[in-house]
Parts: C-alpha cells; structure tokens; sequence
C-alpha cells in the first residue's frame, strides 16, 4: 500500500514538474478554462440550457457531437494496443501507454460533454442501478453508459497496472494483464458501436438511420484517433527523452491511411444511397450538402471537411509524404478537424434538420457553449498532458521506487 | 530561438481558433436580442394586459358570450378564457356555462344506434334565441313585433321574391346561398309564426333545436352528429356523462352555407421561433399573409434560374 | 399556508435534513447541487430536499405518493399565491383512451394550441413552449404555362437545378400538394381555412409502442394503464433521446426556468399531467389527465371550433372513437414506423 501511495505520489509531482515550456502550453491551455468557468456556471448552475444554443427543433447538437466524436477518440487507442498484443509489434511498446492514456482522456472528456448535454446533471444518479432505475437492456444510452465505464476503468487498470509495474521493478503478471487488454481491445470497438446504435437507432431521423453508421463510425474513429496520437507521438519525441521509433509512426499513418480510406468509401455508399433517389428521407443529407430552402449554414463546413479528409487521404497514400515527419503532422491535424467536423457538426445537426414532422430551422452555437466546449477540450488537453507526462517518465525511468532502481526492467 | 518559434505556433493556433470561433458564432448578433427579450418582456407580463371579455365560441357574432370571473371557485376559474388577438374562447372553466337541457330527441326508428346514447346521457345545450339580433329585439314578441302579419303581412306562398329588410343575414333573397335554389327562406322560416323554423312536414321547431329542422334534410350528417362523429361536444366523455351538445347553428350560418360551411375566422397567432433561429424560405409568409411560397417557386422555377431564398 | 404553521413544521424537518447533510457526505454533495440548481428559498428549500431523493413515481409507495402530492401542493400553492391541487389519480378500469381527427374539418385556426396551452401550464415566453403543431400542406397548384418546361428544379433542391437527368422533360406536376414534409409552421393568414390549403395538426400520438419510452434510460416516460404516456418530472434526467426517438416531434424541453404567470397558472393540476415543470426536464401532450381522469373532455376538444376532434375510451364500443373507427376512413401518421398510435386521423 504505501508503495502504491508512493507511486501516486511520484507519477504526480513528475508529471507536474517541467520546464518553462510545458508550463507555457499548460498556461495556454488554462486561460480557456476561464469562460468556461463562467460558462458552466451559467449553463449548470445559473440558468440552464437555455444559455446554449438548443431548441426543441434542434435538440441535440455541440456537446452531442463533440461526445460521439470523442467516443471515437477513445476507442482509437485499440490501433495501438492491437498491433502490439496481438502481432506483437514491438515498435509501438512505448507507444501503447500512449494510447491509453488518449482513451482515459478521452472517456473523461465523454462523460463531462454528457453532463454538459444533460437537462438535470443532479439527478445523474437515477441511472445508478439498485438506487435509480437503470433502463437496460432497452435504453440504447445505458448500454453506452455501461460500455464507457467500463471501457474507462480497463484503461485505468491496465494503463495504471503496467506503470506501476515498471515502477516498482515487478514483472507484469500476464495471467492477469493479458485478459484484461483482449477485453479492451474487444470494447474499444463496442464503445463506438454503441455509440453509433444509440443515434442510428432512430427511423425519424434518417440521415443517422442506416446501418452503415457502426462500421462508418469506427473507420472514422480509427482515422482521426492515431491521428491524434501520431501528433503526440512526434510532439513527445521532440520534446521529451522517450523514444519512439520511425516504425512506430509509420504504422500508425498506414492504419490512418485505410481507415480514412474506408471512411471515404462509406461516406460516398451513404451520398449515392441517399441521393440516387432521392427520397424526402435524404432531406437531411441534402440539406447538409447543398442546403434547403435557403438555409445552408452547415454546407461549407460540410465540404471543408471533405476536402481535408480526401485531401488528406491523397497525401497519406504517398510514402515519402507519409514518412515525411514535418508534413505528417500537418496532415494529421487537417484530418483531425476533417473528421470532427464530419462527426460533429455534420452528422448530428443534420439529423435534426428537418425535424420529423419537416421543420427545416438553423442553430447556431451561443457563446457559452462554445466557451464550454472548448475549455472542455482545454481540460482534456491538460488531463492528457499530464497523464503523458508521467507516463513518459515511467518509460523513461525517471520515474521509479527506490528499491526498484538499478534493477533491470521487466520484460513480457 | 526555439521560444520565439514557441510563441509564434501559440500565435497562430489563437488566431485560427478566434476565426473558427467567430465563423461558428457569427450570427450571434442576430440571437442576441432575442435571447434579452424575456427581460424586457417579464414587467409587461406583469402590468397585465386588458383581458378581452367579449368573445365568441365557434361562429363569429352568432356564439357570443361574456367572460364572467370565478364561475368556478374552487379553483378561482372564468367561465371561459379568449384569445386576446381574435377573441375566440380558448378554454372553457366552466363547459355547461349557460346551457339548458336539450329538450326531447326521439329515437330516429328502432335501429337508430344513436338512440342508446342519448337516452342514458344528460344533454344540454346553449340557447340559439339569445344570439340572434332581431329575434331580441322585444323579449317578448320576439320576431312578432314585426313579423305579426299585420305590420309585416304573411306571405301568401312560398316563391321567392327579392326581399328590402334583412339584407344583412341575406345580401339578396333571390340568391341565397342555401340548398342551391331548391328552395327558400320560408321552407325553413314558419311563415305564420316567426318565433319558430318550420319542417316540411308543417312542425314547428325553436330556434334552439336547429338540428331537427336540419336533419330532414341531411340525414347522414344528422346521425353522425347524433353519434357524437359530427360536430362537436363539451363536458365529460364519459359515457353517461352530462355533455354539451353543439347544434348545426352554432358552426353553420345556414344562409350561407353553401359558400363557407364554416365562415373563416382569423387564426391565432403562429408560434415563435425560438432564439432568433432561421427557418425555411417557404416559412416567408410569416408576419405578411400567406404567401403560398411553393406557388411561387411552381410559377417561376420553371423559367428562370432563381435562387431558393426569398 | 400561514408563516406561523410554516415555521412550526419547517424547523424540524430541516434540522433532520442538516443531520443527514452531515452523515451522508457523498448524498449531500448531491444535495447541495441539487439547492444550487433549483434556488434556496426557504421554503422552497425544504421541499427540494425531499423531492431530490423520492423515487420514481411509478415505483412509489401509496402513502410515497401522497406526500409527494402534499409537498408539491403546498410549495405550488406558495409559490403561485392561490391553492393548487395536485390529483395522483390512476387511471381508470377498463379505459384506454383514443382521440381521432378529422383532417377534413381542420380549418388550422389553431385554437387547440393555445386551449393547450392555457389548460396544462406550459412556460410562456421564450420561447412559448406549445405541444401542438398545426402543419399548413398546399393544395397543390398546377398551370399549362408550365406543361412544357424542363426538369423542375424542387425549391431549395439545388441538386436538380438546371440539370436534366433524363428522366423526363416537360411535365408540371412538381409541386408540393397535399401532405408533404416541407409544410408550413408559421402561416399567418389574414382568414382561415384558406382556399388553396389544408391544415394538419400533430400532437403526441400515445402510440402503444412508444419509441420514445423504449430509449429513455431512467424509465421516467413510461405507458399508463389507460394508454396514456407520461413523464414523471421529477425523476426526468433531461437526456432528451425521447426527443430525438419520438418520429411525432411531440417533445418539448424546458431549456430554461419555465415562466408561468401566476395568474394564467391551471391550480387543478395532476402529478402526471399539467402540474408546473421545472427547468431541464421533457413534457409533453398528456391528454389532459387532470382533466380525462376526472371525465371531462380534453381542451383541445373542447375548444375546437369546428369539432374536428374526438376523443373517448377505445374499448367502449359505443364512444366517439370507436364509432369513427367503425364508419370513417381511418389512417394513423408515419404507421411504417410500427409505433401503433391511438391518435387517428379521419375523413368523412
């Protein structure tokens, strides 16, 4: 006990000591907490919903997409884990810390853009079971409130479990720890799954109502989540003593590369499905790519997003352009924002647009949502810089117990 | 060096965040007033706007009826609440507020499947005399004052003639727009007793049993009606229940039937959009009457490219 | 309520709730959010205390439901300055109700949206919230000038514009008529019925098969015996998939602190029906339970002018519903969805 009480208190006071830079970024990253702050006590405290941008035609929107996108995110970290557990890859050893770190983050940045989303955050604990009432299995959103705990306590456990064995010089027990990685492996892709059966689950809206949307969800997901981790990859190598290998890069932009590929495809079945008949059931895809009866706020950002994600696609499938670690990251990014745009704005406002009994009416995000948005992106941001940190300093060895120093590390 | 590099990344990920933001959010302006106008409207509510006590029920004019307070103590409720912009009653505290039992409704014959109904219920209805114009203008003689074959002499037969008085009710007699000139005022009007309606059959009706006159005639409307399919009724759905039963009269404006079966009214208003949000191009109608906006688009979208938004 | 009352019973019952505060420290963190989120009055205090932790309607106890009845009379009552009454009536034997419409006879003067309103005490301004939609659908409006014209470019549809896709050239039936999606919401015209539209009007549909009860996570919507679908506001997390399922859009969200003067406040209220909301919770049409419990007519019934609604109890034959069912041409809306509702539409 006392050494697991040392190990948390090491891992912290590492991953908060750095230099004049790691301060800096955390700097940048706090001054975004500041509207949010006053944002969330308006929205959570003050007044309620009503200071976001929601109406009862469009019910779902900022905090609903940046929750299904970040789902994605969280679920990425299986193209980590998988190459190595599975294929034993062994570039990707130190990487895939890494990528549970993103997922822990990532499930902690779902759970605070669903408290954001909900009407009565105080009354979460009806959906405890045995005190409240835990609609399952009928309720789609319980299943994903089940799969995202979970998924959220695999990471910590075997994240935490790993590092506290580097830590303390132990071996890593293989009979425990294996089991637990298979299963998160087989999660990760049940969280997204989930998620996208709780909005494709819906005949009323059918711009989300084909069953597409799984599969189309996680090619989306394993797109933009190594490519998340890939900027943090070659930021880490940068800025840090942790090595990464080329290879590992290199085998996460291929799995992006596919994946973004598959994305495309999907997303062009989904445009000629909808559009070759063109029903009143592709009014939504419509609106969204062309926009409707003068209204046609999403429509630019709809073929931004596109663009970036071809774009990219184009770029990544050239080697040298691939290996070319200065644009890598450029791209990464552009595919990023592609894809958040693609999940987050495109995908969620549309379904609601028209409304099922054909009320065809804009949004647009108050102020106070979009200062909580993105300090909730802001606090992801430092969660994960922080988690990294120590991590890092695991890896590295800078991180140990006393007794645990010197001694060889554990192998499996 | 490398902090000036630093900053200047900083720099540029503020600016494109600014711009995204400012993308995102540039219809802001139009949301803001829309968001502060509760404030301003919150003392308004307040002070109470005159509440409007003159309203109608169905039929504009011929339906009127006085908003009278705390009809119902218990729960501190009017008779009836009314729109404050067109003055149709909106709700109703009180569903039998000036009502009298219905009065005698046989069976249509033995297989009358409306018979059961009404025989087991209690049925009232609202008075038709008391809103017709001349029929109070002596409480009384009613229409005799006139209509007592010496100031006005009976008419001698029933042939249409174009009328001086009356005009108002029926802008010309030789037209009137009912049962499409098969027959006339007097095939419904007792020619000799002005304070009833007259059937076929020479049986005098009051003006408050309309649906007997009107059922000769429309029987298939007149048993849906007596099943509760036509028209409407007030009071408890409960089988059993004491209803309100609305006659032909109350909705129909029997000499005009035949143009309007039921007079148009002006609509209540439209809801709010809310937030200042954007709606369809075809919504443009709103505020300006109805502009049939894909009328519109039918007419010049054939010719001409024309772009969607009005 | 006297202050003199108040204070005697206020006391105790708030010194146990600061002992519980102390003990429980998990549950008054809870608590505590729960006082910042629905204000700290006093009075109004106490009763949130006890509202926070009571349970699920459905699942409360009789002598549970009563007090839950009493606190929500009395903290109405204060709070909108003449007594409430709160019915927990269930529903009634042998009863499912039915209502049916009669598409033929709307005149779209939308009446029923407003007799809704001032019956089960919506928020009313911004927005004002309404469970009625009155949908105004087109005619249709067809000329020979447009008989030779090319491939219609539907408005809006900017995919077809001025393109040609060989399906067909000339030909003038394009037009929107009768019932489509892109209907109007805001008409205004000078008169209704106007001559070149018909009025649709949607409400909640009470469907047997509620997609709507099926996703919510909390059971807090769920189906009454009487076929009624109900939300127990209090227990209500404010998720709003029941929005996002409902194919009816018959859902509305309480974005804000509802605003309900208290002189347009309905005091005849049910626990399940038209009781005040309270903010971040999902309502909807109820049927007017307060009223349908106690016999009488729903108010949009009542108030329509031309008497295009029925309601009544499905399994009596001898109602207005079931005497529609038998003798007119029926139809339930979006019945591919398989949702079974219990609201009809009718023509003669």
């Amino acid at each position: 006990m006392q050494k697991k009480i040392q190990f948390a208190i090491d891992f912290i006071s590492y991953a908060l000591k750095g230099d004049k830079r790691y301060y800096t970024w955390l700097g940048i990253l706090g001054l975004f907490i500041i509207p949010w702050a006053y944002g969330t006590y308006q929205q959570l405290v003050a007044k309620g919903l009503i200071v976001a941008g929601f109406t009862d035609q469009i019910t779902w929107a900022m905090y609903e997409g940046n929750f299904i996108f970040l789902v994605g995110v969280a679920a990425a970290a299986v193209t980590v884990i998988f190459p190595y557990y599975i294929y034993h890859y062994k570039p990707l050893r130190n990487v895939v810390l890494i990528g549970e770190m993103v997922a822990i983050t990532a499930v902690i940045m779902v759970m605070m853009f669903i408290m954001y989303h909900m009407g009565r955050p105080d009354r979460l604990w009806h959906l405890i079971p045995v005190i409240g009432i835990f609609n399952w299995p009928h309720s789609m959103l319980t299943w994903d409130v089940l799969v995202l705990n979970v998924y959220l306590a695999l990471n910590i456990i075997c994240g935490f479990y790993s590092m506290y064995k580097r830590y303390s010089g132990q071996p890593i027990n293989d009979s425990f720890y294996l089991p637990l990685v298979y299963i998160s492996i087989v999660w990760a892709l049940s969280i997204h799954t989930v998620t996208a059966f709780l909005i494709n689950t819906m005949p009323p809206r059918p711009m989300w109502f084909h069953s597409i949307m799984p599969i189309k969800f996680i090619s989306t997901a394993f797109a933009g989540g190594p490519a998340l981790i890939i900027i943090s990859l070659l930021a880490i190598r940068k800025y840090s003593k942790l090595d990464i290998p080329n290879e590992a890069v290199n085998m996460l932009s291929q799995i992006v590369t596919w994946c973004l590929g598959l994305s495309i495809f999907l997303i062009m079945s989904e445009v000629v499905t909808e559009l070759y008949p063109s029903t009143e059931h592709s009014f939504q895809l419509k609106y969204v790519m062309f926009g409707m009866f003068g209204l046609s706020k999403l429509v630019s950002w709809l073929w931004v997003s596109w663009l970036l994600m071809i774009g990219s696609f184009i770029l990544l499938l050239i080697p040298k352009v691939r290996k070319n670690y200065n644009i890598l990251p450029i791209i990464c990014v552009a595919l990023f924002a592609g894809i958040w745009i693609d999940k987050g704005l495109a995908l969620v406002l549309p379904g609601m647009i028209p409304s099922p009994i054909g009320e065809f009416s804009e949004y647009t995000p108050t102020w106070i949502e979009i200062f909580n948005t993105a300090g909730n992106w802001a606090i992801g941001f430092i969660i994960f810089t922080i988690l990294a940190k120590g991590a890092i300093g695991i890896m590295i060895g800078e991180v140990r117990h006393p007794s645990a120093v010197g001694k060889a590390e554990a192998h499996h | 060096m490398k902090n000036i590099k630093l900053s200047i990344y900083v720099l540029c990920f503020l600016l494109l965040a600014g711009l995204i933001i400012h993308k995102i959010g540039y219809s802001q302006e139009g949301a803001q007033p829309a968001q502060q106008t509760p404030q301003t409207e919150q003392p308004k509510q307040e002070q109470q706007p005159q509440i409007v006590t003159d309203c109608f029920e169905s039929r504009e004019n011929y339906t009127k009826t006085q908003r009278v307070e705390n009809i119902v103590p218990k729960y501190g409720w009017p008779n009836v609440k009314c729109s404050q912009t067109t003055g149709g009653v909106l709700w109703w505290g009180d569903p039998y507020d000036g009502t009298i039992p219905m009065g005698e409704m046989p069976a249509l014959d033995e297989t009358d499947v409306t018979k059961g109904d009404y025989a087991k219920e209690e049925t009232v209805v609202k008075p038709r005399e008391k809103q017709l114009m001349y029929f109070n203008l002596d409480p009384n003689k009613n229409c005799t004052l006139c209509h007592d074959g010496k100031i006005v002499p009976f008419p001698k037969d029933k042939k249409p003639r174009l009328l001086n008085a009356h005009q108002d009710i029926v802008a010309n007699s030789m037209q009137l727009m009912h049962g499409r000139a098969a027959f006339w005022c007097l095939d419904c009007h007792n020619p000799t007793n002005r304070n009833r309606l007259i059937d076929h059959g020479g049986n005098e009706i009051t003006f408050n049993q309309p649906q007997k006159l009107c059922g000769k005639c429309h029987g298939e409307v007149y048993v849906d009606w007596r099943m509760g399919i036509h028209g409407k009724r007030t009071g408890s759905w409960v089988k059993g229940g004491k209803k309100r039963w609305w006659v032909c009269t109350e909705c129909h404006n029997p000499h005009t039937v035949q143009v309007n079966r039921f007079n148009p009214i002006k609509p209540e208003p439209a809801p709010v959009l809310p937030k200042g949000m954007k709606n369809a191009a075809h919504e443009a109608g709103h505020g300006h009457g109805a502009v049939p906006a894909h009328k519109e688009a039918a007419t010049t979208s054939a010719g001409e490219t024309k772009p969607a938004a009005h | 309520m006297s202050e003199h009352k108040k204070e005697l019973a206020g006391k105790p019952e708030e010194d146990k709730n600061r002992r519980g505060f102390l003990k429980d420290m998990g549950a008054a963190a809870l608590t505590g959010a729960a006082a910042l989120l629905s204000g700290s009055d006093e009075a109004e205090a106490q009763a949130t205390w006890a509202e926070f932790f009571q349970k699920n309607y459905r699942l409360m106890t009789d002598a549970e439901k009563k007090d839950a009845i009493a606190r929500l009379e009395e903290r109405y009552s204060e709070e909108y300055g003449k007594k409430v009454t709160v019915d927990g009536s269930p529903a009634m034997k042998d009863v499912l109700f039915g209502y049916a419409l009669n598409i033929q006879k709307c005149i779209g003067c939308r009446r029923c949206v407003h007799a809704c309103v001032k019956e089960n005490n919506q928020s009313r301004n911004n927005p004002e919230i309404q469970w009625i939609r009155v949908i105004r659908m087109e005619k249709g409006n067809f000329s020979t000038e447009n008989m030779d014209k090319g491939y219609p470019k539907g408005e809006g549809d900017k995919m077809y514009e001025n393109r040609d896709y060989g399906i067909q050239v000339g030909g003038n039936a394009y037009g929107p008529a009768g019932v489509t999606l892109e209907g109007q919401h805001y008409y205004e015209p000078e008169q209704v019925p106007e001559k070149e539209a018909f009025y649709f009007p949607m409400q909640c549909m009470q469907c047997e098969k509620p997609p709507c009860v099926k996703v919510c996570p909390v059971r807090t919507t769920y189906r009454e015996p009487d076929g009624v679908v109900v939300i127990d506001y209090n227990w209500c997390i404010g998720c709003r998939m029941c929005m996002a399922a409902c194919p009816y859009w018959a859902r509305r969200f309480n974005w804000g602190d509802p605003n309900l003067p208290k002189e347009e406040m309905n005091p005849d209220t049910h626990y399940l029906g038209n009781r005040p909301r309270m903010r971040g919770v999902v309502e909807k049409c109820t049927f007017c339970m307060q009223r349908t419990r106690k016999g009488r007519y729903t108010a949009c019934v009542e108030v329509c002018p031309v008497g295009a609604r029925k309601f009544g109890n499905l399994l009596d034959p001898e109602s207005e519903v079931r005497k529609i069912l038998e003798r007119k041409r029926v139809f339930r809306l979006k019945a591919d969805l398989n949702t079974y509702p219990k609201f009809f539409y009718f023509i003669d």
